[in-house]
């Protein structure tokens, strides 16, 4: 494995520890009180844009087999689309919190809003994060040299990203499907 | 302060039951902890003499280890270890009680810098000094006003933290009667040094008086001065912090001041109760607790004088 | 014998002699290990110093009951600043520090996996440092402890900036801490050289292996609390404000478990640095190296499971706190058994008193003490008793200054010939020892019996009367000024040997490890060819016949 993925991964491990602290520290305050503001949040609105975001996992490893293949014509297309799916998820995330915000949810009104804003908002940063590292991939393939993006590059990115969707799953679980349970 | 009287402070006192427990456990380990520091200790003093380079020495056997000798100490030490772990459950278990439903005898209240005391069975209310019958199994019931206190007597032994929130509960048993100190045990700001704890424990006929006299309303007072005092205590900013039982001051922001006068000092033990005293702590209290709430209270002298006054016959 | 040096450039004395140190734009832009490590070290030295004339300020304060030789707004930020600074800018850095320089030349490689990452995580470290100790003249500096706890820390109780400078200094520097570990373990997964499998590495960079893993997955218990404490004080949430429904302790528990491993994180090097000196200076293989090796993963693993034992007296279920009191027991198991076996190392071999030999020695007999005490913490009861008091002063001090810092000293006085090229002066290495040692020990062996007595801890004052206080906090104060004395004619040494030390050569110990395989310091690419590593001493192989089984006495080739 390369030294770029043996560090990306070490890098993900920290950052899975930070949001496993997060979301406990959400589990904490929920678990005992069922906050009226809940009742704002709607599953299926974010479940749409959350399927972008799954989505976007799966064109990112078609960008990582068109890199394999070095096509770099298919290479740039899924990187692309990609990075839309990724855009159109942060976009839904940013109409939430419009909406919710609008309805005087605020992330300082209580700890409901304080810990839904603090989780998903790290979230948010996480992707946003995200695409600015694929928007840099999709810079290198088109005026890049031939020898970029490196694999190393590429599949530390890669890893990066499927990361950022995994640690969505849990969260969407948590906040939006938990109390169906 | 004067704690002349006060019963030398250590862990090794055991005023309560539930210290003499935590003592015998102290002590267990104390003597194994001395004895591997003895052991490791003399190990090292023969190997730094013994095994000191000579001039001309050869260069050492190259022992690598030995698996048997490894494995040896480590269950050696975890042994050692395991006898600590049982005592250690054994002592926690006969030092907790179930709860019960039963109400807590004592309340204690931390607040940025003083305790207060309340006596949910007795409906007292007090602060900064507190007293105690002896020879009964009390339930404490420890609280946090504002930030994380932690009240602890070193002669009770345990002490437990007062977390706004959060409240805890503890078992004393006071098993001799006494003056003891302690101290507010968890970093809380300003004046975290200066929130003393003074506990006194009195055979029970003589706490029962004493809770009687702390249920009773101070009389009115009766010399010029006082009764000035009075007057101006009640016109002034006084009565938004404190109380005084039978009068209009009924705020708990700061301690109760309803038996102020019978207490040995001021300021949850910083100086001591004398009118001089208490004057000067009226005319500016940040002198002698700086940081503390109540704010230099901008009086005339003979008027801070006469409140001390007063406060004084609130025995 | 002959020397054994596998560079081509033979003629390196001192640092001087390398024309690509030259000049301070070198060592701003600088991507080599061992600039970036001489920087982290020696900025880890100036913090070390000023937390220690802090300490001093503290000292002097606590010598006499009710004394006013500082305000009490003013002793509370010196001892905040004193804990944090010698906990984030002075052990952690001289840790991550002594790791970027020796690995490469340890594991025979040319620099980390990734230098540019160890270059930017020594300035994030370094903003993040001086931005701390702007906050005395921004505002006010912290004043909740090293540690913080909510609600002293919400707007409510300390709105002056110090305890948003902390947060955001210790988030900065967290960054740094993280990227060095990332780095330190990718760099010995993958560039050991040819013969040089994970189990022939030197015990110190095996022990910082697994201190990098402790850091990759401690630090983010301390940015969660970090950022929500931010947020509240920033953005009005209610993460740990009790009226609104938040968790004072939340905090605890979320810094605990950083700040347990953390004090592993601390110590590690420090057992690494002493494993590899006393070795040497008895010429005498390190006894029993795969238990050495097998109980450090073992507390790396335990260590991440024993936070609650920093709240025994919070109130929590007995059964919780039983468990953790179990997990603290445990983990004293392997901590022994490295004692047992620096023991036996010594045992049999033939020991050269250098002041390196000497600072390891008093680490041997100061960290079980230290050790012991925190045993005693274990015991849930003594906890409740004496938790707070300056009997937790005295434990932490023993095993953090008694013992991580006497064995950081002993490493410097090992591997300063190999970074400088010149020695340390033994004689006034010989004063800094026993000075050392009378100073730390007078100063706090007697904390133990002041928390007996019943001193809390974290106090401006105490009042007088209190039997044995007074004369205590005399004997400890005094006793303190030799201790910092002590730290300024260690500053010296280092100045003045830097200019004036005999010249040491590539291997003036006869040590065997491959840093040792090259000049002193080593040239910017380290070697040029390596010798055959077919064990966890190469340096030793070369010069000796295969090594055979001691007769009589089972035991494993390293």
């Amino acid at each position: 494995m390369s030294k770029a993925l043996q560090g990306m991964l070490l890098f993900i491990a920290s950052e899975a520890t930070f949001f496993l602290m997060l979301v406990m520290s959400y589990v904490n305050f929920h678990k005992v009180i069922h906050f009226s503001a809940e009742s704002y949040l709607d599953p299926l609105k974010t479940g749409m844009f959350s399927i972008a975001l799954f989505a976007s996992s799966f064109t990112m490893w078609c960008a990582e087999n068109s890199f394999k293949k070095q096509n770099r014509g298919w290479l740039r297309f899924w990187l692309a689309i990609t990075i839309i799916l990724g855009t159109i998820f942060i976009a839904g995330q940013g109409i939430e919190y419009a909406d919710l915000i609008e309805h005087h949810i605020t992330i300082s009104r209580d700890l409901f809003g304080t810990t839904f804003f603090t989780l998903t908002g790290f979230h948010g940063l996480h992707v946003i994060i995200g695409l600015l590292l694929l928007l840099s991939l999709l810079g290198l393939c088109t005026f890049g040299r031939k020898i970029e993006p490196t694999s190393g590059g590429m599949h530390c990115i890669a890893y990066y990203w499927h990361f950022v969707d995994v640690v969505w799953v849990f969260i969407f679980s948590v906040v939006y499907l938990w109390r169906y349970v | 302060m004067d704690i002349t009287n006060a019963e030398f402070t250590s862990v090794y006192l055991f005023a309560t039951e539930q210290a003499k427990v935590i003592g015998f456990l102290h002590y267990a380990d104390l003597v194994l902890s001395i004895i591997i520091a003895l052991i490791v200790g003399g190990i090292l003093a023969y190997v730094i003499v013994r095994f000191r380079e000579k001039p001309g020495d050869a260069e050492p056997v190259q022992d690598h280890g030995n698996t048997k000798l490894e494995i040896g100490w480590t269950v050696g030490t975890g042994l050692i270890l395991a006898v600590l772990g049982v005592l250690t459950a054994g002592v926690m278990y006969s030092m907790s009680p179930p709860l019960g439903t039963n109400q807590p005898d004592v309340i204690v209240i931390g607040h940025q810098w003083w305790w207060e005391y309340r006596y949910p069975k007795l409906g007292i209310i007090t602060a900064n000094e507190l007293f105690l019958p002896q020879g009964m199994n009390l339930l404490f019931e420890v609280r946090g006003a504002d930030v994380v206190h932690s009240f602890w007597i070193p002669a009770f032994g345990q002490k437990m933290d007062a977390i706004p929130g959060h409240p805890n509960f503890l078992f004393y048993k006071p098993i001799r009667s006494g003056i003891y100190l302690g101290t507010c045990s968890e970093y809380c700001g300003a004046d975290h040094g200066l929130m003393r704890i003074i506990a006194t424990v009195l055979p029970v006929a003589r706490f029962n008086a004493w809770a009687h006299g702390q249920a009773q309303v101070p009389p009115e007072p009766t010399v010029a001065q006082a009764i000035h005092g009075k007057q101006l205590f009640m016109a002034n900013t006084c009565i938004q912090c404190h109380s005084i039982s039978g009068t209009g001051a009924k705020a708990r922001v700061g301690p109760d001041l309803t038996h102020i006068g019978s207490r040995t000092t001021l300021g949850s033990g910083v100086i001591p109760n004398d009118l001089p005293s208490l004057a000067s702590w009226i005319t500016n209290p940040q002198k002698f607790k700086p940081g503390c709430y109540m704010p230099n209270m901008r009086l005339k002298p003979a008027d801070a004088h006469d409140i001390a006054a007063y406060l004084e016959t609130l025995k | 014998m002959t020397e054994l040096v596998f560079t081509k450039q033979k003629n390196i004395n001192t640092l001087n002699d390398i024309h690509e140190y030259h000049g301070l734009w070198s060592w701003v832009t600088s991507v080599d290990h061992k600039q970036i490590g001489i920087m982290y070290i020696g900025t880890g030295l100036i913090f070390l110093l000023i937390a220690a004339l802090l300490a001093l300020v503290i000292r002097i304060q606590l010598m006499v009951p009710m004394n006013h030789f500082v305000s009490q707004s003013a002793y509370n930020q010196i001892f905040t600043m004193h804990g944090t600074t010698m906990v984030f800018f002075m052990g952690m850095p001289i840790l991550l520090g002594m790791t970027v320089y020796l690995e490469p030349l340890m594991i025979g490689a040319r620099d980390m996996a990734f230098p540019r990452l160890n270059a930017f995580a020594y300035w994030i470290f370094l903003f993040g440092a001086l931005l701390l100790y702007f906050s005395f003249m921004g505002g006010g500096a912290p004043s909740a402890g090293w540690f913080a706890y909510p609600p002293l820390t919400e707007k409510a109780f300390l709105f002056d900036p110090g305890t948003t400078y902390w947060a955001l200094s210790l988030l900065l520097v967290g960054v740094g801490s993280v990227a060095t570990a990332i780095n330190i373990i990718v760099t010995a997964f993958t560039l050991r050289a040819p013969g040089m499998s994970m189990n022939r590495i030197p015990l110190f960079l095996w022990m910082m292996v697994i201190d990098s893993f402790l850091i990759i997955f401690a630090l983010p218990g301390l940015n969660a609390a970090l950022v929500m404490i931010l947020f509240d004080r920033l953005l009005h949430t209610h993460f740990f404000a009790p009226n609104f429904g938040g968790s004072a302790l939340l905090w605890q528990h979320l810094f605990w478990f950083f700040g347990h491993p953390e004090v592993y994180i601390l110590i590690m090097p420090g057992w690494g640095a002493v494993s590899e000196v006393i070795p040497v200076f008895c010429r005498k293989v390190i006894y029993g190296a795969g238990f050495m090796a097998a109980s450090t993963v073992a507390i790396g693993f335990l260590s991440m499971g024993v936070w609650v034992h920093h709240m025994f007296a919070t109130g929590l279920d007995n059964t919780t706190l039983y468990v953790f009191a179990f997990t603290s027991m445990l983990i004293a198991i392997p901590t022994g058994v490295k004692v047992w076996n620096w023991l036996a190392t010594m045992w049999g071999g033939s020991i050269r008193f250098t002041t390196a030999m000497l600072f390891a020695t008093a680490f041997v007999l100061q960290f079980t003490i230290g050790g012991l005490t925190g045993v005693a913490f274990a015991a849930v009861p003594i906890d409740w008793q004496l938790t707070d008091t300056y009997f937790v002063v005295a434990h932490f001090h023993y095993v953090l200054l008694g013992g991580l810092v006497f064995a950081l000293i002993s490493g410097f006085y090992y591997w300063y010939p190999k970074v400088t090229g010149r020695m340390l002066s033994e004689t006034i290495g010989k004063w800094h020892f026993w000075l050392s040692v009378v100073g730390f020990n007078g100063t706090f062996f007697v904390l133990h019996i002041l928390g007996l007595l019943g001193m809390p801890r974290r106090v401006w004052t105490y009042p007088r009367g209190m039997h044995g206080w007074a004369e205590l906090n005399m004997f400890s104060s005094i006793c303190s000024f030799i201790l910092v004395f002590s730290f300024f004619l260690f500053a010296y040494n280092l100045v003045y040997s830097f200019f004036k030390g005999k010249i040491a050569g590539p291997n003036p110990w006869s040590a065997w490890t491959l840093e040792w395989a090259t000049t002193s310091p080593p040239p910017p690419e380290n070697f040029d060819s390596l010798p055959a590593v077919n064990s966890r001493r190469p340096l030793w192989d070369l010069t000796h016949e295969p090594d055979e089984r001691v007769a009589g006495i089972g035991g494993q080739p390293a």
